[in-house]
């Protein structure tokens, strides 16, 4: 009887220990709730907002735009990066307590949507159709899954490649006429390579922006043959035109550019003259709080082009949560979050220009050439295509086995091979 | 004298001496057992929700393809079958193990040597003593951060130092051939201290009586060591083997800031793996799988070190 007892005492215990830690934090479900009487808390992750001043003053204006239509509810914000984003959402879902509003990078929707983790925006009137309409089109495939919508897009990262004029004219190449083919850049890098007395490189001749894996790299460089990575979730890498990237890139590292390159503050080597010739991103700050006006003054920009002009371009999706509590809301925040005015200011924020449809005409596109370049650029957008439902695993597959490829520690051909089987 | 013999155990003075004790004790007993279980009981509870519970749930979870999302199912050893066809998780497994292997007893020399040095009548003991525990109240993170710059290739302490003498710098973080053993230099010198305080406590317990008879009986620093202090420091060795194996298993905090296990998997490690197939990859399944497996490797691994050890199994 006593032994009953103590177990009923202990088995209450646990219970009120794991109903303290399982279900403290989550909310009753808001919708169908008037926005003005609905209360809680709106839990969101953004890696949009840098974690500055700057950051943080825009995001409340955010939510102050979101308290117009919602007053009484909290707005608690994750400011993650793209770093630990999916470390974030995972630990969220398994706690019981997901996200209500989750903004992602291009390559993320797909696998989520798969999963049924975030939700299909058609319950609020915007589908594929709908967004064509309002966004820069190179944003609308990465947001669709089963040809539904399931996020929506923010700001669009572009990528550019930079020349130094000054380093292209010291060799011997004109400026004017940028290599663009995979020959051409490599030839032209030999040439603008420098190195001391020892063989070290001193200045590369261009830099890959890849110093740890080499994913973006080679996804850019094939699309620029005209084969994208993935055609329909199927792997299009596995054949001559990507045996001959990789085996490009492999000719490329320790030769014109040392494996692992980077500098302190992480910024494109090319814009800090530590190389000649290399990949940028959207903007560049031309004042003397950036580069500096000499400095941009020195820089040209130009696209692959091995066959097809492309430039790689990425972005921040937002999506709802297919478990929030929230999801009215969360959509009312979303629309806070697309306002143009706070698309311009993520987009200067974050070096990116805003998704929506007329990105080329946006403050930020006029701010500085770089924005100008990439800006005019987007039609020829280019990115994975259409990635397989386990791309975030294949993600880190790509870095590790490119990698143990371009190092000489496996066959190029067999590493490919190996990618597109575990592609699924 | 016999019938006084005889009278001596009455029944009316003996039974009450022996009823009470029995029931005194009996009682004694279940208060001193309920109250082992009072103070077991916050152990045994913390035990079972963040230890028996948690390795519960991954052993089933082993059993599953569960990825974070609605559903999921039963999907017996897959998981099982593919890891070990994985590469990635071949490639962390031998390098964790080369890691352990060279870690776990290097560490435990250089401690072992350094507390000798420590149990010394020297002058400054007091700062030696901490200058030498403070890795191990440093934060892996900023120790991680400073040994990034000790491996700078550009501008870092080591290439510094050994242009000195002539040689070319090292890219030691991001050539395939140094960046594991450049990791382990770091693991070893951040787990010193634990380590160094351990054997100062035990050296600092070793019989001085048998110290100087030893000594009396004519043996050197050497032979008093081998056949005195060696004997004696037996029970924490086997305490340091396996809380070093332990923790050279469960290295990760040093590899994900210092290389993420670059370049390629030279120095991918098992938890690195589990961490990035968890919840880069979300294949929480597969991950526990994956868990399931350094358990019994960890297990193994102790097992070997108390039979090398020969250690009390009782103590």
């Amino acid at each position: 009887m006593r032994r009953g007892a103590g177990l009923v005492v202990l088995v209450a215990a646990i219970g009120l220990v794991a109903s303290a830690c399982g279900n403290g934090v989550i909310d009753k479900s808001t919708d169908g709730v008037p926005p003005a009487e609905a209360t809680g808390t709106l839990r969101v992750l953004l890696p949009s907002f840098p974690a500055s001043t700057k950051g943080r003053e825009a995001f409340e204006k955010v939510v102050e735009d979101f308290h117009k239509t919602y007053p009484k509810m909290k707005v608690e914000p994750d400011f993650a990066t793209y770093n630990n984003l999916n470390e974030k959402m995972s630990t969220s879902i398994a706690a019981g307590i997901p996200y209500d509003v989750m903004v992602t990078g291009v390559g993320w929707v797909q696998p989520f949507a798969s999963k049924r983790i975030f939700t299909d925006l058609a319950a609020y009137g915007v589908t594929p159709d709908v967004i064509r309409e309002k966004s820069i089109a190179a944003m609308i495939q990465p947001a669709t899954y089963d040809g539904k919508l399931y996020a929506y897009p923010l700001v669009a990262d572009a990528r550019a490649v930079a020349l130094r004029v000054s380093a292209f004219k010291e060799a011997g190449l004109d400026p004017d006429n940028p290599p663009t083919s995979l020959e051409e850049l490599k030839v032209a890098a030999e040439k603008l390579t420098k190195r001391d007395a020892n063989g070290t490189i001193t200045r590369s001749g261009m830099d890959l922006a890849s110093p740890t894996g080499f994913r973006q790299s080679f996804t850019t460089f094939l699309a620029s043959t005209g084969t994208p990575l993935y055609v329909d979730g199927e792997p299009n890498f596995d054949n001559e035109k990507g045996l001959e990237t990789l085996n490009w890139i492999k000719s490329m590292i320790n030769n014109v550019q040392p494996y692992g390159q980077q500098n302190a503050a992480q910024q494109p080597l090319v814009l800090t003259g530590e190389a000649a010739m290399g990949i940028v991103g959207g903007a560049v700050d031309c004042t003397d709080k950036g580069i500096g006006q000499a400095n941009c003054d020195d820089l040209k920009f130009f696209r692959f082009d091995s066959g097809k002009e492309i430039e790689y371009v990425g972005g921040d999706l937002a999506s709802i949560g297919s478990r929030s509590r929230h999801k009215d809301a969360a959509w009312a925040f979303i629309q806070s979050l697309t306002q143009p005015t706070t698309l311009d200011e993520i987009a200067k924020l974050n070096k990116k220009l805003p998704a929506y449809k007329d990105a080329a005409n946006s403050p930020q596109a006029k701010s500085n050439p770089l924005s100008k370049f990439v800006a005019e650029g987007l039609p020829h957008a280019i990115n994975e295509n259409s990635p397989p439902s386990n791309w975030l695993e294949m993600r880190g597959n790509f870095d590790i086995q490119l990698t143990q490829a371009v190092l000489g520690q496996k066959d190029p051909a067999k590493v490919l091979a190996n990618l597109a089987g575990q592609s699924r | 004298m016999s019938a006084t013999v005889e009278e001596r155990p009455t029944p009316a003075l003996t039974e009450p001496r022996k009823v009470a004790p029995a029931k005194d004790s009996r009682k004694l007993i279940r208060s001193q057992v309920r109250a082992g279980w009072l103070f077991l009981a916050p152990a045994l509870l913390h035990s079972g929700i963040f230890i028996v519970i948690p390795v519960v749930a991954a052993i089933v979870l082993s059993f599953t393809d569960y990825s974070f999302g609605d559903s999921w199912s039963w999907i017996g050893f897959a998981n099982y079958s593919e890891l070990f066809q994985d590469v990635d998780f071949r490639a962390a497994l031998a390098n964790t193990l080369l890691y352990a292997v060279v870690v776990v007893p290097l560490s435990m020399a250089i401690s072992l040597a350094v507390a000798i040095g420590l149990n010394q009548k020297i002058k400054a003991i007091g700062f030696f003593r901490t200058a030498f525990y403070l890795p191990t109240v440093t934060a892996t993170v900023a120790i991680a951060t400073i040994w990034l710059w000790i491996y700078n290739p550009g501008s870092g302490l080591a290439n510094g130092f050994l242009s000195l003498f002539g040689f070319a710098p090292g890219r030691w973080l991001s050539d395939p051939s140094t960046a594991l053993p450049s990791l382990m230099v770091v693991g070893i010198w951040q787990g010193l201290g634990t380590k160094i305080i351990i054997y100062l406590a035990a050296l600092q317990g070793v019989s001085r009586d048998l110290m100087e008879s030893a000594s009396l009986d004519g043996a050197n620093r050497w032979q008093r060591f081998v056949n005195v202090t060696w004997p004696a420091l037996g029970p924490v060795q086997f305490f340091v083997l396996v809380t070093s194996i332990v923790g050279t298993f469960q290295v990760f905090d040093l590899v994900y800031v210092m290389t993420r296990g670059g370049p390629g998997t030279e120095t991918h490690v098992l938890v690195l793996d589990i961490y990035q197939n968890a919840f880069q990859a979300l294949r929480l399944g597969f991950a526990s799988a994956e868990t399931v497996i350094m358990m019994l490797v960890i297990a193994i691994f102790i097992g070997l070190g108390r039979l090398l050890q020969k250690a009390d199994v009782n103590d």
